[in-house]
């Protein structure tokens, strides 16, 4: 096979893998109901009418659900399980690369500390650290008046390190495959759109998905804290003894 | 006049300086008029070879042992940064219990947006009421984390490019 042909045939494949698994994580859902079961593939069949209709006006949800050839579980939605990829995929894929265009040399020190001893590890741990942190401080602010309104900052800090982190994560990934799997060598920016969709893929199995995702972002979100979002300095008091 | 053959023995201490006027004169004047001097010359000025020249210093004794001691403090550092997981979850467990689980940490965080929205129309929002047994285990659980990080940070691999 002609080797240009590898990566658009793997981000195909990581594509339609996503919707396979979208389709199942809708029909599931139905049998064994989760709380988190519409964070990432939207509201189901029975719901879209409570839609309003300027987002929806052909209904064609409606038209395109077929019966479970497994008896117990819910119907198969292609269509909205397409919804989900055109989503939150589409949109997972555009914060990664989006960020990976605007700080591409932090993006790369951080990589390389995730790539390099225990380094997942450590994200992993610092990030599940940071939740506690964030939650302990968030807490904390919220019995007082004066730093109110300081919660939303925090938790606006937060996310923005963690889809800074999932982007580098994405990019890890990517250059993962190519190494594993020996495939051609790319731009790094498709490299990354793989490991964003491999991303999307994790988060859409069912029932796992939600805590796939959450880990993903914990990891995410400490890398960024332990990379001080990819500087190359990292944590140093080196200014302030002067 | 000076002969080739001993500007070269003169040379090192020339380039080093270390030689007195006279002498530094005369290796100079051969130097402006021998092609073949004068190429020993820029080679014995150029860096690379003056590295060469330098001694390499014998290793302490004790290196070998400093660096298998720096690395088994490092990897016991690893494996110890995770057993601070331990207070913290407790930590957690009891700020979640004082809470009464999730549906009081939720009804915390509920109404922040709220209560900042009524900041703009000039009430002043409700801040819920606490005691210092949870204010407490929130500050000992963000000073376990912050300490926890710095470790993790520590252990964190750095880049060699810039």
């Amino acid at each position: 096979m002609n080797e240009r042909w590898v990566w658009p045939l793997l981000i195909a494949g990581l594509a339609v893998l996503g919707v396979v698994l979208a389709v199942a994580d809708i029909s599931i859902a139905t049998r064994w109901p989760t709380p988190f079961s519409d964070a990432l593939v939207g509201p189901k069949y029975g719901t879209v009418q409570a839609v309003p209709l300027r987002f929806d006006r052909t209904g064609v949800s409606e038209k395109f659900i077929f019966a479970s050839p497994v008896a117990g579980f819910g119907p198969l939605s292609p269509y909205l399980a397409l919804r989900a990829f055109l989503t939150n995929g589409a949109g997972l894929v555009l914060l990664a690369i989006s960020a990976l265009l605007a700080f591409p040399s932090r993006a790369r020190n951080a990589v390389e500390r995730l790539e390099a001893g225990h380094g997942a590890e450590i994200a992993l741990g610092a990030g599940l650290v940071m939740v506690l942190l964030t939650l302990a401080a968030t807490t904390l602010l919220r019995f007082t008046l004066l730093f109110l309104a300081a919660v939303p900052l925090v938790l606006l800090v937060a996310l923005v390190a963690a889809l800074f982190g999932i982007a580098c994560i994405s990019l890890a990934i990517g250059r993962l495959l190519h190494r594993r799997f020996k495939l051609p060598a790319v731009h790094p920016l498709v490299a990354a759109l793989a490991g964003s969709l491999v991303v999307f893929d994790l988060a859409v199995i069912p029932y796992a998905g939600v805590f796939a995702l959450a880990a993903v972002a914990m990891a995410g979100l400490g890398l960024a804290v332990v990379t001080r979002f990819g500087s190359s300095g990292g944590w140093t008091f080196v200014d302030l003894n002067f | 006049m000076i002969t080739c053959a001993r500007v070269r023995v003169l040379l090192e201490a020339y380039v080093d300086g270390d030689m007195a006027a006279a002498d530094a004169a005369r290796v100079r004047a051969h130097l402006s008029t021998c092609a073949d001097c004068r190429r020993q010359h820029d080679q014995a000025i150029s860096l690379p070879f003056r590295l060469r020249a330098l001694s390499s210093p014998a290793p302490r004794p004790s290196l070998v042992g400093e660096v298998m001691q720096a690395v088994g403090a490092e990897r016991a550092g690893y494996s110890s940064s995770w057993t601070l997981l331990v207070p913290e979850t407790v930590l957690a467990a009891f700020i979640l219990w004082y809470l009464s689980g999730l549906d009081g940490l939720s009804s915390i965080a509920s109404g922040v947006f709220g209560d900042l929205l009524s900041l703009g129309s000039g009430s002043l929002p409700h801040v819920p009421p606490v005691d210092v047994v949870l204010l407490v285990a929130l500050i000992a659980l963000m000073v376990v984390a912050a300490f926890h990080l710095s470790i993790l940070v520590r252990l964190t691999p750095r880049v060699a490019h810039e």
